[in-house]
């Protein structure tokens, strides 16, 4: 995949979308690490866009709105949302993990994302989230990249503290924070260079409810509000 | 919806930055300009009315979670939210298997799109169109079945009773030409 002009016929293949699978996530994958076709891909979308905006608007049942706004709200994630979050990738799975040492009666629902591209196959989802309303965090991580980016799905801002993101377990004898996160719901990439791949399997990702700015010892000091954990297919 | 048919680019330029932030005002209005042309799009891909709702609503929650990503000035924004609609109700579609049915009705759809109104994107349109002309009547649908219905290799080869590597080298060579005739005449 090396020739210039393969990439070119793969890049328009994807923007048709006639792609068979392997290929289609191939090419995603080639999306994220390589900027020259990633630029390929949307000139093509580019030159087929007028297909698609000449298109006759169809106004969706009203209802949709309401429940897309709902789910970015968190205010009424449920079950079927959660399954829905499972079915999106049909290489996704989830898990429910019982006791852990953090939290007990927290349910927590748990994503691994089998790696696209095995070569370097090292991203993480995981959904953290509390007993009730549904998921309150999406947490990324991408030990190749080194980033963790987290996403709120729900969690209630709380003017005056700050959630922070823990890795717990996994050979840790006590918690280790990953940071606050902060309004941009980036964690600081460096922190990930001190998170081991080879423990990523037994290690609980939790957020606690912190004094604004984070705790002030090294420890979580306010209560566990959310958790999740990634848990490898193979 | 005339909103959606004057392609509020910059409108959604300044929209989704905000949505990036987490403002959930400013996705509502993004869902209010492009949610019906989006379920246009869908409804190309998804015959069935459950499975196309249920792709818009998806659709929308990955726009809401991938606003982050979105690089104002490298692509249209409308163009970057179809193609989001579009995988979308690709990945539906093949999720649910659904079966090749009725495909003369759906090609005969996929050839008589509706121009809008719209001088700037009537022009666009037509000069793809023509470039689309150049090619054999067989290829000028084999691409309309795959952008607009997400078919894929597979699909129009049992569709035109040719292997699946020759509907890649048809294909390829048709975007070829495309792309040729399209950057020439810019």
């Amino acid at each position: 995949m090396a020739i210039p002009e393969e990439l070119e016929e793969l890049a328009a293949e994807y923007a048709l979308g006639s792609l068979p699978p392997d290929e289609h996530l191939e090419a995603e994958a080639l999306m994220q690490k390589d900027p020259l076709f990633s630029l390929q891909v949307k000139a093509w979308e580019r030159r087929l866009i007028p297909l698609v905006l000449a298109l006759e608007p169809v106004e969706p049942p009203a209802r949709i709105r309401g429940a897309v706004m709902k789910a970015i709200t968190g205010d009424s994630f449920d079950s079927a949302t959660v399954i829905k979050l499972e079915r999106r990738a049909s290489n996704w799975r989830w898990a429910t993990i019982g006791a852990s040492a953090i939290a007990a009666s927290l349910a927590a629902f748990i994503f691994l994302h089998t790696p696209a591209n095995p070569v370097n196959g090292q991203r993480y989802v995981a959904v953290l989230q509390a007993e009730g309303p549904g998921p309150a965090f999406l947490a990324s991580i991408d030990l190749v990249n080194g980033n963790i980016s987290v996403r709120t799905m729900g969690a209630p801002p709380q003017p005056g503290k700050s959630y922070e993101l823990w890795a717990v377990g996994g050979g840790r004898d006590k918690p280790q924070s990953l940071g606050v996160i902060d309004a941009s719901l980036k964690i600081p990439a460096s922190k990930l260079g001190q998170l081991d791949a080879s423990k990523m399997r037994d290690t609980v990702f939790a957020v606690s409810l912190e004094p604004e700015g984070g705790s002030p010892t090294s420890q979580p000091t306010g209560p566990v509000m959310f958790t999740g954990k990634l848990v490898p297919t193979e | 919806m005339n909103t959606a048919i004057d392609l509020p680019d910059r409108e959604l330029d300044d929209l989704l930055p905000l949505i990036a932030a987490g403002d959930r005002i400013a996705f509502g209005k993004l869902y209010d300009l492009t949610s019906n042309k989006l379920f246009a799009v869908v409804r190309c891909v998804l015959k069935k009315p459950e499975l196309a709702e249920e792709a818009l609503q998806e659709a929308f929650m990955k726009i809401w979670q991938r606003s982050v990503s979105y690089e104002r000035g490298s692509v249209r924004p409308m163009a970057w939210l179809a193609a989001i609609a579009r995988n979308q109700a690709i990945d539906t579609k093949r999720r649910f298997a659904e079966r090749l049915s009725s495909s003369t009705v759906e090609l005969d759809q996929a050839a008589a799109v509706s121009v809008l109104p719209q001088a700037e994107l009537a022009m666009e349109l037509t000069r793809l169109r023509k470039c689309l002309s150049i090619l054999p009547a067989d290829r000028q649908d084999m691409v309309l079945l795959a952008y607009y219905q997400g078919w894929s290799r597979e699909e129009l080869a049992a569709q035109y009773n040719k292997p699946s590597t020759t509907i890649k080298t048809l294909l390829r060579r048709s975007l070829a030409l495309l792309k040729e005739c399209l950057d020439g005449n810019s």
